[in-house]
């Protein structure tokens, strides 16, 4: 089954994913410290220019930033608006059976319209 | 006979609901929002016109101070006409029809008809809007094919947003009348 224990496979993939991680890490900082000639000497010519070293944080901390801001918006434009009828019902209430009614038995869940509602806060009891 | 009282509105500014009944069937709801205050207009025109008299100062071009003035005259139309609304009544005649009229500051109105048949019931709805949640009064509309469902939202009342004790008032209103629709025997 699907369980969320330590297994001697997980462990594994964990550790795989350690080492590989250093190794990207210590592979970014020689390319982004060790000057070009050294690299070159070394015979390590096509690695992509230095600037990359510095532009693409930058653009991911920009990209986070402005995600803030992008899921801001979205939620703001996916709420419906006031004269929509997505306010008042949907689809799963509009195809709702419903269960007759028995004596002395606690009423069958259902999602009650808005007049009966209204009614029922609104109007005083009479 | 009329009867006014004091609300305030979702942002806290005051308004008036005047409830008038023409007859037994026939009532009249009318929401009146705060006139345009002389402070807020000398405020904005002022502010304008300093910023204008300090881009002059830097660019010593005349045109900017007569722009300014223009702006200001012309903004101002813009805003009585199309954008303050002084007044939002409801007039909701029994057998006939419900009629939603809005009046700007400039003297224009503008009226909405909806015929009885068309209309299934009116209710506070709680919606969110612009990071609140607001109570408002909407006319649900029904197709007449179809009258267990809803096809149309129409929200009155939209830029005097009155708070929730005013629109129980005009939600109490307006049932009376509309509940005499399923007593009086349907004349088609």
């Amino acid at each position: 089954e699907n369980s969320p224990a330590p297994l001697p496979e997980r462990a594994i993939y964990g550790f795989a994913l350690f080492l590989g991680s250093w190794f990207g890490f210590i592979l970014y900082l020689i390319w982004a410290y060790i000057p070009e000639s050294w690299l070159f000497s070394l015979g390590l010519t096509y690695w992509p220019q230095k600037y990359w070293a510095v532009a693409l944080p930058v653009y991911l901390l920009v990209a986070v930033g402005i995600g803030y801001i992008l899921l801001f918006g979205i939620n703001m434009m996916s709420t419906a608006p006031l004269n929509s009828t997505h306010t008042i019902t949907d689809n799963f209430a509009k195809k709702q059976q419903q269960k007759k009614f028995q004596e002395e038995a606690i009423p069958a869940l259902r999602d009650i319209p808005i007049s009966e509602v209204n009614r029922m806060f609104f109007l005083p009891e009479r | 006979m009329a009867e006014e009282r004091r609300f305030r509105s979702a942002a806290g500014l005051p308004i008036a609901l005047r409830r008038r009944q023409h007859s037994a069937s026939c009532r009249e709801l009318a929401l009146r929002g705060p006139r345009l205050q002389l402070r807020s207009l000398s405020a904005a025109t002022s502010a304008v016109w300093l910023a204008a008299y300090g881009l002059f100062a830097v660019s010593e071009n005349s045109m900017v101070l007569s722009a300014a003035i223009f702006i200001t005259l012309i903004g101002l139309i813009i805003y009585l006409h199309f954008v303050k609304i002084d007044q939002e009544s409801l007039l909701v005649i029994g057998s006939l029809g419900i009629q939603v009229t809005s009046s700007y500051a400039s003297g224009k109105e503008s009226t909405t008809f909806i015929e009885m048949g068309r209309v299934k019931d009116v209710v506070i709805n709680e919606a969110i809007h612009m990071q609140k949640v607001i109570y408002y009064l909407c006319i649900l509309l029904q197709d007449p094919e179809d009258p267990q469902g809803v096809s149309e939202v129409v929200p009155l009342f939209q830029s005097s947003k009155p708070r929730l004790d005013c629109l129980i008032e005009v939600y109490r209103s307006c049932q009376e009348i509309l509940e005499q629709r399923k007593t009086a025997p349907q004349s088609n």
